[in-house]
């Protein structure tokens, strides 16, 4: 199992240049991966094609046994008829078994399931709305500023959480946070703008585990390259 | 909410009667144009219990009407959004026959049906269908993405769930709509009265206007005002209930 793009390129409606011209990558094996890149850059329109929110682009993309791409963003709503709770048990397939309680453990969400979405802070919200994805069967899960406005110490929980559980899917993470997406991600897509060549370059993470020490020279390191880099 | 609504239409009968007794003694006009505030209260003691009980047939009529026109609005909206062929021409169609005033239809009708029950019921109907209709539309038709993209992405969306989203999302305009759209009923229902029916307080104020008897339409107007004031009042009401039992008392 193997997902590549190749050479995609795409004009947003209206536009006089593209956003994508010859845009190429591959990732040859299941992890944490990142997606980053200067706002505006097209990262948003690049996870759009992926999952094949977004066509009229050329190229191909191309996921090899993978069936089942979502795509999770940060403003993302819940319905307020119900509580999250209630919610939760809706659009957890039988599969996910014990995947929930895990999950909300977790997540740190034991405390907030008899309330409502709008009662939730917004990182509360963005956690809720990450765990109903990770509750669905998937073989590739794209991460939109998914934990944006989370803390910094429970979204290195989450994610390492995130890791540990799903060692086997591809997730793709999207985040202007640089220190988070050398340290926890395996392979870090830079995505540049669309005038410099190549417009992608692929960089290598630290890809830290739960209760593994952090090596700070390394992650300068790989700041420094991904910083280079866009 | 009720109270306000009764309180605002007493104090709008009160200016509007009062400009109209300013205007009859400041041009000395006689009683035989304007009735004085005495003729007034005598009309008023003599056809309230007539009048009401056109008022309540008036309204019966206007509340059928307007039942049948929600649930056709709700029914065709729910079909015209969407971004098919059959969904465009729903809505071509509704935006161009709202255009057309469905009082100048109000004779055929008659002349097809007669002037019985049925066919005020059908003018009202249909007076109050488009605005409902235009407004079930734009809801129905406007996608709320940051709810829906999870249904869709997961291949859970089915089309009960896509109207419940939206309704939900715009519960307060949709019990707006259906709250005003009460005014519209009961305007076609007396409109449909005053042309051809045999019936209703629309049917009275004619026979009014025939006898030039300003009193007789003063009374009729209050009732229908204050009728219509507490029937808007208990819609707004249940509107509020259901929005509130849907939302949690948000």
């Amino acid at each position: 199992m193997a997902f590549t793009c190749e050479n995609i390129v795409y004009r947003y409606p209206g536009a006089s240049t593209e956003v994508f011209q010859g845009l190429s990558f591959r990732m040859a094996a299941p992890g944490f991966n990142a997606l980053f890149g200067p706002s505006g850059v097209g990262k948003t329109s690049l996870a759009k094609i992926i999952v094949g929110e977004i066509d009229g682009f050329s190229g191909d993309v191309n996921a090899e046994g993978m069936t089942r791409l979502l795509y999770s963003y940060n403003m993302e709503r819940l319905p307020d008829w119900s509580n999250v709770g209630k919610h939760l048990d809706r659009v957890a397939p039988a599969s996910a078994g014990g995947r929930k309680d895990a999950l909300i453990e977790a997540f740190g969400m034991a405390n907030f399931l008899g309330l409502r979405f709008s009662q939730l802070s917004l990182g509360q919200q963005n956690r809720i709305n990450l765990m109903r994805y990770l509750l669905q069967e998937f073989e590739l899960l794209i991460m939109d500023e998914s934990l944006a406005n989370v803390d910094e110490k429970t979204r290195e929980s989450i994610i390492l959480n995130i890791k540990a559980m799903f060692p086997d899917r591809y997730f793709l993470y999207i985040s202007h946070n640089v220190v988070e997406v050398s340290k926890y991600c395996r392979e870090i897509l830079v995505l540049r703008g669309s005038l410099k060549r190549p417009q992608t370059v692929s960089l290598t993470g630290i890809d830290i585990q739960n209760h593994q020490p952090l090596d700070k020279d390394r992650l300068e390191q790989t700041m420094l390259e991904i910083m280079n880099a866009s | 909410m009720l109270h306000r609504r009764i309180y605002q239409f007493l104090i709008i009968f009160l200016l509007g009667v009062t400009l109209l007794f300013g205007v009859k003694y400041l041009f000395g006009l006689s009683d035989y144009v304007i009735p004085s505030p005495f003729d007034l209260k005598h009309t008023l003691g003599m056809v309230y219990k007539s009048y009401g009980m056109d008022v309540v047939s008036t309204l019966t009529v206007a509340i059928i009407g307007q039942v049948v026109s929600i649930f056709m609005a709700l029914m065709v909206g729910i079909l015209g959004r969407q971004t098919t062929w059959f969904g465009s021409f729903i809505k071509v169609a509704a935006y161009n026959v709202q255009a057309y005033p469905i009082v100048a239809i109000a004779p055929i009708i008659f002349i097809l049906f007669g002037d019985g029950f049925f066919s005020r019921l059908l003018i009202a109907a249909m007076i109050c269908y488009f605005p409902i209709l235009l407004s079930v539309l734009g809801i129905m038709s406007e996608p709320v993405k940051e709810i829906e993209h999870f249904y869709r992405i997961t291949g859970r969306m089915r089309w009960q769930l896509e109207v419940k989203i939206r309704a939900f999302e715009n519960i307060g305009k949709l019990t707006t709509v259906i709250s005003g759209s009460a005014t519209l009923a009961m305007a076609g229902t007396i409109v449909a009265e005053f042309i051809a029916a045999n019936a209703g307080i629309g049917y009275s104020i004619r026979i009014a206007l025939y006898q030039s008897d300003l009193s007789k339409i003063l009374v009729a107007l209050f009732l229908i005002g204050i009728t219509l004031a507490v029937y808007q009042g208990l819609l707004e009401v249940a509107g509020n209930l259901i929005r509130r039992g849907w939302t949690g008392g948000q």
